[in-house]
């Protein structure tokens, strides 16, 4: 599949805008109305600080009512509103695959634009804000970073398939310390948009195409400087009607492709890097009541009754001994130990880059074992406030990266079962 | 006497001797027909494979959800088609061979047979395979699905898919071999309704007070309000 290329709807509007020094893309559906006034309202309150930038906002709309609609109405020399075609998703993929479908048309569309930056938000449009956009403009524009990702409040309970998966894993494999690698909200240098929008979208097994910036930065574009920035911002994602074990497969599935496309790039990365953050950090949930990791250890104990068969393929022996220790423990002692988790991931991704059971299934079989990682974390962190529980992630992902030599030895001799 | 049962053996001993030059052509010939196939078989397995790689083949599969992939995980598709090309040269070489064994022999009667028997033999082969890549496909995913959704009998589940499937696989296959006649339908017929039978009468009769206890007791609750769940995975 090639690069996304704007289509002629969307070019109409592009080229009556001309150019623009900041492009604010909304990566999902919204109304034309919502964008406007939200808009308008974001550049008062930004004020005379970026009074001489021109912002364009571009959200999916495009059609002849949107082309020749309200959305013009508005512009104003400081802000224009321009409609872009949202392209057709994957038909594999289901929420991640249309918000990064949407995000590669706003790369393309800032692109054409000669934007020097591009800022892509969520389509719940909680990160069009004043202070989160000023921050990814000044990161961008005044501290020369290509990418920018956010570092949204601590909640230890939020984004588990993040904090246990995605964080460690891109963190040990690209050498970047980036809190969030897969955000509804980033932003790109001018330099950097046409690179990424241009880059093929290759679909994985399930069908689903994700945009992973930090790690087409990390690997493709290794010079250009990667920030965070704190951002106050809580994201309603709708989680009604989806299943854990196919998101979980989604998600994973798509970064172990990617894994398996740049593996020639992070087996040189050793280590990784902090990456400067900017804004200050917002103060996180109350920690409220604990939450009974019951539920979630059931899971992972049937899992490891039932599913033995199919994690024999997968997972060497001295692991699957560690497993069943596991099981034997008591609910209330029950700990999955950082390194353990960290080989287990690893494991499957080898075996999805080899193909040793189908991939379907694989990634299917990894879920009561998350789910046995997100037991022992939850009763780990009950009584730590969520600034200690990040403390903790951070541990956690150092654990990740200790243990990548075993990744290493084990891709390169897959056949040697126990490094 | 022993004039008569000498000269007896050896003009058996002749017939034998007779019989076997009269194969050895036929050997011979079964042989190099086998060989040549196997040759042209390898070579051609070797030309579709390297057309293949040259047509990124298996990049191509592997962009969309492919099917094939997916049902032999490690043979990556350009390998499997060689294979097959490859394994109908060898088929067909046995065939071949056989065809010219009994064309030097001047007799038709084993080939006959065994060209007549070999469709089936191949059809039940082929039926036998896909049978049990399908029972072993279907019940790693019921297995696994099941344990998603919690149920405790997911590996009850996925046995019992997987015997269906391998007893429908096995009644299938012997069926086209034409062995067992009406045998295998009567029986398979009478294992099936058996266990249909069985399921109904267990559900309908062993089950009927708790089904009522279970729908009194579902219409007699109030309408629950969906607590948010107080962890957030995505």
């Amino acid at each position: 599949m090639a690069g996304v290329e704007i289509t002629e709807e969307t070019k109409q509007p592009a080229e009556r805008a001309g150019s623009a020094d900041v492009v604010v893309g909304i990566a999902g559906a919204v109304s034309a109305e919502d964008v406007r006034v939200r808009a308008q309202q974001m550049i008062q309150e930004l004020g005379s600080g970026v009074s001489s930038l021109r912002f364009v906002f571009t959200w999916p709309g495009a059609g002849p009512e949107a082309a020749s609609g309200d959305g013009q109405a508005a512009n104003t020399p400081a802000l224009t509103l321009v409609p872009y075609a949202p392209p057709a998703p994957a038909a594999g993929g289901e929420i991640w695959s249309a918000v990064s479908a949407n995000q590669r048309a706003v790369l393309a569309l800032a692109d054409s634009l000669n934007a020097r930056a591009c800022i892509v938000i969520g389509s719940d449009l909680a990160a069009l804000d004043a202070r989160a956009i000023q921050l990814f403009a000044y990161a961008i524009l005044d501290r020369q970073c290509g990418l920018v990702m956010p570092v949204y409040p601590a909640a230890k309970y939020e984004g588990l398939i993040n904090s246990g998966i995605l964080c460690p894993l891109s963190r040990a494999l690209y050498g970047k310390k980036v809190r969030y690698p897969l955000a509804f909200d980033f932003a790109v240098s001018g330099a950097l948009c046409g690179r990424l929008a241009r880059i093929p979208a290759a679909l994985d097994s399930s069908g689903t195409s994700l945009l992973w910036p930090v790690t087409v930065a990390a690997t493709q574009f290794p010079q250009v400087p990667v920030g965070q920035v704190h951002v106050d911002v809580r994201h309603e994602v709708a989680t009604g009607g989806l299943e854990l074990s196919a998101v979980l497969g989604q998600i994973a599935g798509s970064l172990f492709y990617e894994m398996d496309q740049c593996a020639s790039h992070w087996q040189r990365i050793r280590g990784a890097q902090a990456t400067p953050i900017w804004g200050n950090a917002a103060e996180g949930e109350a920690d409220g009541q604990p939450i009974d990791p019951q539920p979630m250890l059931d899971s992972f104990l049937l899992g490891s009754k039932s599913l033995d068969e199919v994690w024999r393929l997968l997972l060497p022996p001295n692991t699957l001994l560690e497993l069943r220790r596991l099981t034997r423990m008591a609910p209330d002692q029950f700990q999955m130990p950082d390194e353990l988790w960290a080989s287990i991931v690893y494991d499957f991704a080898l075996a999805y880059r080899l193909r040793t059971i189908s991939r379907v299934h694989l990634l299917g079989a990894l879920t009561p074992l998350y789910l046995g990682w997100v037991a022992s974390y939850v009763r780990e962190v009950s009584n730590l406030s969520s600034a200690a529980a990040e403390q903790r992630l951070e541990r956690f992902s150092r654990a990740w990266e200790e243990k990548k030599p075993y990744l290493l030895s084990r891709w390169r001799w897959p056949d040697r079962f126990n490094p | 006497m022993w004039e008569q049962v000498e000269q007896s053996l050896h003009s058996s001993m002749g017939r034998v001797m007779n019989r076997m030059a009269t194969l050895l052509p036929g050997v011979l010939a079964f042989i190099v027909a086998f060989l040549f196939f196997l040759l042209i078989g390898w070579l051609l397995s070797l030309l579709v494979r390297w057309i293949l790689t040259a047509l990124r083949f298996d990049e191509r599969m592997s962009r969309g959800a492919s099917a094939m992939a997916e049902w032999s995980p490690r043979a990556t598709p350009s390998l499997l088609i060689s294979r097959i090309v490859f394994w109908c040269f060898v088929i067909a070489g046995v065939v071949v061979g056989v065809s010219s064994f009994e064309a030097g022999t001047s007799e038709n009667l084993v080939s006959g047979w065994i060209l007549g028997y070999v469709p089936r033999v191949v059809g039940a082969a082929i039926l036998l395979l896909a049978g049990n890549v399908l029972a072993r496909f279907v019940s790693r995913s019921v297995l696994i699905t099941g344990v998603n959704l919690n149920l405790s009998y997911a590996r009850l589940l996925s046995m019992g898919v997987r015997w269906m499937i391998l007893v429908l696989t096995g009644a299938m296959v012997l069926d086209h071999l034409a062995l067992g006649g009406a045998i295998v339908e009567l029986g398979f017929g009478i294992l099936f309704g058996g266990i249909v039978f069985a399921l109904s009468l267990a559900v309908g009769l062993g089950s009927r007070d708790l089904v009522s206890r279970s729908l009194e007791r579902e219409a007699a609750r109030p309408v629950e309000i969906p607590q948010p769940e107080k962890v957030h995975h995505f």
